[in-house]
């Protein structure tokens, strides 16, 4: 939470948007402390990417589930 | 700043599944333990952690996008981020932003088509995905055991690592070109380029021309993960099949053995090719060979083939294995780094042609099937492309070989018997690698010849110092060759000179005190490069590297020579000698026996040297000697030799000679002691014949005297005869001496040090010389005999003298009194008295007949000394005929001309063999 409260933490989130990575405030502040106490940011990526991936495809299911019905 | 919710990265990982999945803690367990896996093995970034570099490739992105406002606006905030100071990690975020930035000009569309492609992942949900039973690990991002070094490389390589997309994505400028160290194969996307320009191959060409490079890739961020998607059919077959051979955590083997395609083992070779074990071929170290998994399914002929080609990972195995052992031994020497180093360099060419080969690989991965099914590489293409390289690795696997365990200058020899081949390829390799491997050589060389230094750490060189080896010693002792270090490139005589060279440089430094160096030698020291002499001496210009040594041996001993008789006199020091202690000195000597004579027939233990040394600077003033240079006749003293009980001073006198420094180095110890043995027998032979002249003079003097007594003339011409003899016997030993012995082997090496070129050359004329001396005047082991002959007629000689003095003093004593007798009679006579009395005249012919009597005593001693010395002389007569010497035995005819001892010595009468030589008989 004291994250928020700094500078720095604006000028990412406008960067993060700039670069439209979707992230919102949350997952932004996470990313930033595990990037500090030095994850991999390539492997965080990754892992991130593939969550998002995993999220879509849930939703698809959903989707077709409820839609088959 | 304080932080007390400093979460652990686990719980935050968490806390991160949860949000993008929008689920609760309890269902993201499976998502969780994947983010933790991949987190986990993914520890190092792969690429730079520069922030700039991140924060230009953002702006880049952002104007290719057409957002220039956006870069500006960029810019901006990343200023300010900068001042900020807060964070650590800033390269971190950025990255992470980057990379998981999207390109809002894409169509949305798509991702609903990834997701049936990509929807997989999750077995415990219920998926009707096609692609679940082929994949019955649960996601793409496979890695393989962090232990091997390869885990990187097929991390990009194999993965569908979208990672490595993102990797290929960022990185803008291409990463220098790879030092390819076994195991990383990680060519950028400009590799294609660059390899190009390097390896001019036609292999580069033929791989990379056909293809797009790979430039097209970067960028493309998530649209390239299309192209992937079509490549997951083969891909999954790989990855299916590698389940079968890797353990993986999750333990699920599929039973039963699959196909293993062609492919795969294209792979598998490119790792063999670099030592490591493939997925399918591993080292076997029971039969030393690579081996194909017995329960792999393989086609024969690929089976075959791969063989053939892990031969080749065998092969750089071999040699790996060589230049790594020989890096950690610290006593190994410059020529064997040398050699290790030309090693590294031919392996350093492999490892391109393998970057080529993983390039292309890497090239058909990421252009999935727009290839068709024709790719690029395979097993045959691999053989064809890598014969030559094949045969360059037998050729350096041989050597290797060859030169287990040597080292230096013998190391240079095993790597020089190679070249003699007759394939010009191989030939062409073997002597590159020889120039390198004899640069150490050659400038270890280059030093010595030219500065006489020796920087031999490692003891590769063939001249060998002893450092324990003082200066009076230098030229004799401190340097020697080291044959087995001489390279079979070199000549012994080549080395030999070399030896020489150095070694009179060091000689005028440290004895000679002279640190000019000969101008000449500096010129052509000036000129000598050995790096390209070692590449010209092995091609067609051995001449002048052998002119080379030639100047420079010519030119120092020339310089040597110059000093040593300039500075040192050296051949005045040789005259001096000679003249002195060789009785060169005619006059000196026989003035300096006459002083002597009444001091030396003293006992020896009177005698003072002191008493000796005026003595003998008396006789140098008085003759000749005076006019030598003081420089010589500083040098020359008075030396009292080692007294036995009984000796006079004949025996322990004896002249000497001092030397120091650098003729030290001509006369050495040993050769002064055989000159004072050799000057000990020439003045004894010059002793007696100074006898027999005293005893000749005593004839002289006394013949007139004794004429009047009758009775005395046999005797006195007894003495005669034997005097004479041995007068000629004397004589003839003179003779020969002086004349076929001093003077014949002076002459001889006078005229080679005339001529010498180099001290070598004075230094064993002088010991020839020596030698010839020594054994000529008998005072070798092998004449032992004849010398004790020779001392004992000398003894019998000393016999006579003193006999003869005894005769002679009785026969005056008696001549005396008689005189004595008659003047007085005649004296009273005068007188008017009777001339005798009776009783006197009694008395007087008592004394006449005792003297008469003791005549035949004195015949009789004189009869038994001639026998003994002709009994003497026939023995060394005897001796002498048998004699190996030519010269010794022609003295036995000059010394029997009138066959005087032949007649008596029926040994003598044994008619000569061959060549003049009796066989001796005892």
């Amino acid at each position: 939470p004291y994250h928020k409260n700094h500078e720095y933490y604006e000028i990412l989130l406008e960067i993060s948007r700039i670069l439209n990575t979707g992230l919102d405030m949350e997952t932004l502040s996470i990313c930033v402390r595990l990037c500090e106490q030095g994850i991999n940011p390539e492997a965080l990526s990754s892992v991130i990417k593939e969550l998002r991936k995993a999220t879509e495809a849930l939703k698809v299911e959903i989707h077709m589930f409820t839609h088959s019905e | 700043m304080a932080t007390p919710d400093q979460k652990s990265p686990n719980v935050l990982l968490q806390s991160l599944c949860c949000r993008i999945l929008g689920r609760s803690e309890a269902d993201v367990a499976q998502q969780f333990q994947y983010a933790v896996r991949v987190i986990g093995s993914n520890f190092a970034p792969t690429v730079e952690r520069d922030e700039f570099l991140v924060a230009e490739k953002i702006k880049k992105e952002l104007t290719r996008q057409r957002r220039e406002a956006d870069a500006a606006l960029f810019s901006e905030l990343h200023r300010k981020l900068h001042s900020q100071g807060v964070l650590k990690n800033k390269w971190s975020i950025l990255y992470l932003l980057l990379s998981l930035s999207e390109d809002p000009r894409r169509q949305p569309g798509k991702v609903s088509s990834y997701a049936t492609l990509f929807a997989q992942a999750l077995p415990r949900d219920a998926h009707s995905t096609p692609y679940y039973y082929a994949r019955p690990q649960t996601l793409p991002l496979n890695y393989q055991e962090r232990s091997a070094p390869s885990a990187q490389s097929s991390g990009s390589l194999g993965s569908s690592g979208i990672s490595s997309i993102g990797v290929h994505t960022l990185n803008g400028p291409p990463p220098p070109p790879p030092s390819l160290l076994p195991g990383q194969s990680h060519p950028g996307p400009g590799t294609g380029d660059c390899l190009r320009q390097q390896l001019g191959a036609r292999l580069a060409w033929t791989l990379t021309a056909s293809q797009p490079s790979l430039q097209t890739t970067t960028s493309k961020g998530v649209p390239s993960a299309t192209s992937r998607s079509v490549t997951r059919p083969r891909r999954d077959g790989d990855a299916g099949e590698r389940a079968v051979s890797c353990s993986s955590p999750y333990g699920n083997h599929v039973a039963g053995a699959v196909e293993v395609t062609e492919a795969a083992l294209v792979r598998d070779i490119l790792y063999v090719f670099q030592g490591i074990d493939g997925r399918n071929i591993k080292m076997s170290s029971a039969d030393n060979c690579y081996k194909v998994e017995g329960k792999a399914n393989l086609n024969r002929s690929l089976r075959d083939t791969a063989m053939r080609l892990a031969e080749l990972g065998w092969l750089h195995n071999k040699i790996r294995k060589y230049t790594d052992q020989r890096s950690l031994d610290r006593s190994f020497g410059l020529v064997g780094q040398s050699f290790c180093a030309a090693l590294h360099q031919e392996l350093k060419e492999y490892y391109r042609l393998l970057s080529v080969l993983h390039s292309q690989l890497q090239l058909e991965d990421d252009q999935g099937v727009n290839l068709g099914f024709e790719s690029s590489l395979t097993l045959r293409r691999l053989l064809v492309w890598t014969y030559d390289p094949k045969i360059r690795l037998k050729t350096l696997a041989a050597l290797v070989d060859h030169c287990q365990g040597r080292k230096g200058g013998e190391l240079a020899s095993a790597v020089h018997a190679y070249t003699k081949t007759g394939d010009p390829s191989m030939r062409s390799l073997v002597q590159h690698i020889l120039s390198l491997v004899s640069h150490p050589v050659l400038s270890f060389l280059y030093r010595w010849i030219y500065d006489g230094e020796l920087e031999d750490a490692h003891h590769e060189f063939f001249v060998a110092s002893d450092p324990t080896v003082k200066t009076d010693r230098l030229w004799h002792d401190k340097y020697t060759l080291r044959t087995s270090m001489i390279p079979s490139f070199m000549t012994m005589g080549q080395c030999r000179k070399v030896l020489l060279i150095g070694k009179s440089i060091n000689f005028l430094h440290q004895v000679c005190h002279d640190q000019t160096p000969p101008a000449k030698v500096i010129a052509v020291a000036r000129s000598a490069e050995p790096l390209q002499d070692a590449a010209d001496l092995f091609t067609d210009l051995e001449n002048a590297f052998q002119g080379k040594i030639d100047a420079a041996y010519f030119e120092t001993s020339k310089y040597l020579l110059d000093v040593l008789n300039r500075k040192y006199s050296l051949l005045d020091h040789m005259q001096a000698v000679r003249r002195y202690l060789l009785l060169g000195q005619g006059d000196f000597i026989r003035h300096l026996m006459d002083l002597l004579k009444p001091e030396l027939a003293r006992p020896a233990t009177t005698l003072y040297q002191h008493n000796l040394t005026g003595i003998l600077e008396t006789a140098v003033r008085a003759t000749n000697a005076q006019f030598d240079s003081p420089e010589i006749l500083r040098r020359l003293d008075v030396r009292l030799l080692e007294v036995s009980p009984g000796d006079t001073g004949w025996d322990v006198f004896s002249l000497d000679y001092h030397v120091d420094g650098p003729i030290a180095t001509v006369f050495t110890r040993e050769c002064m002691s055989h000159y004072l043995r050799v000057f000990n027998f020439l003045w004894r032979a010059k002793r007696m014949e100074y006898i027999l002249t005293d005893i000749r003079k005593g004839h002289m003097c006394n013949a007139k005297l004794l004429r009047n007594l009758p009775e005395f003339s046999g005797v006195l011409h007894h003495c005669h005869i034997l005097a004479s003899e041995m007068v000629h016997f004397i004589h003839q030993m003179q003779y020969y001496i002086t004349f076929e012995v001093l003077e014949c082997s002076w002459d001889e090496l006078w005229n080679q040090v005339q001529q010498a070129q180099d001290l070598d050359h004075i230094i064993a004329a002088h010991e020839a010389f020596l030698g010839t001396v020594i054994s000529r005047c008998l005072l070798d082991a092998d004449s032992r005999a004849l010398l004790n002959q020779l001392r004992a007629v000398f003894d019998q000689i000393i016999e006579l003298q003193s006999t003869q003095d005894a005769i002679c003093r009785a026969a005056l004593e008696e001549l005396q009194r008689r005189l004595q007798f008659e003047d007085k009679k005649q004296q009273r006579e005068a007188e008017g008295q009777w001339g005798v009395t009776a009783a006197e005249e009694e008395q007087e012919s008592q004394r006449v007949r005792e003297f008469r009597e003791s005549i035949p005593k004195m015949c009789s001693q004189l009869r038994i000394l001639t026998h003994f010395y002709q009994g003497v002389v026939q023995q060394f007569l005897v001796l002498l005929t048998t004699s190996p010497d030519e010269s010794l035995r022609f003295l036995s005819f000059r010394l029997d001309f009138n066959e005087h001892y032949r007649a008596r010595e029926p040994r003598l009468r044994v008619s000569l063999g061959a060549r003049g030589r009796r066989s001796s008989h005892t």
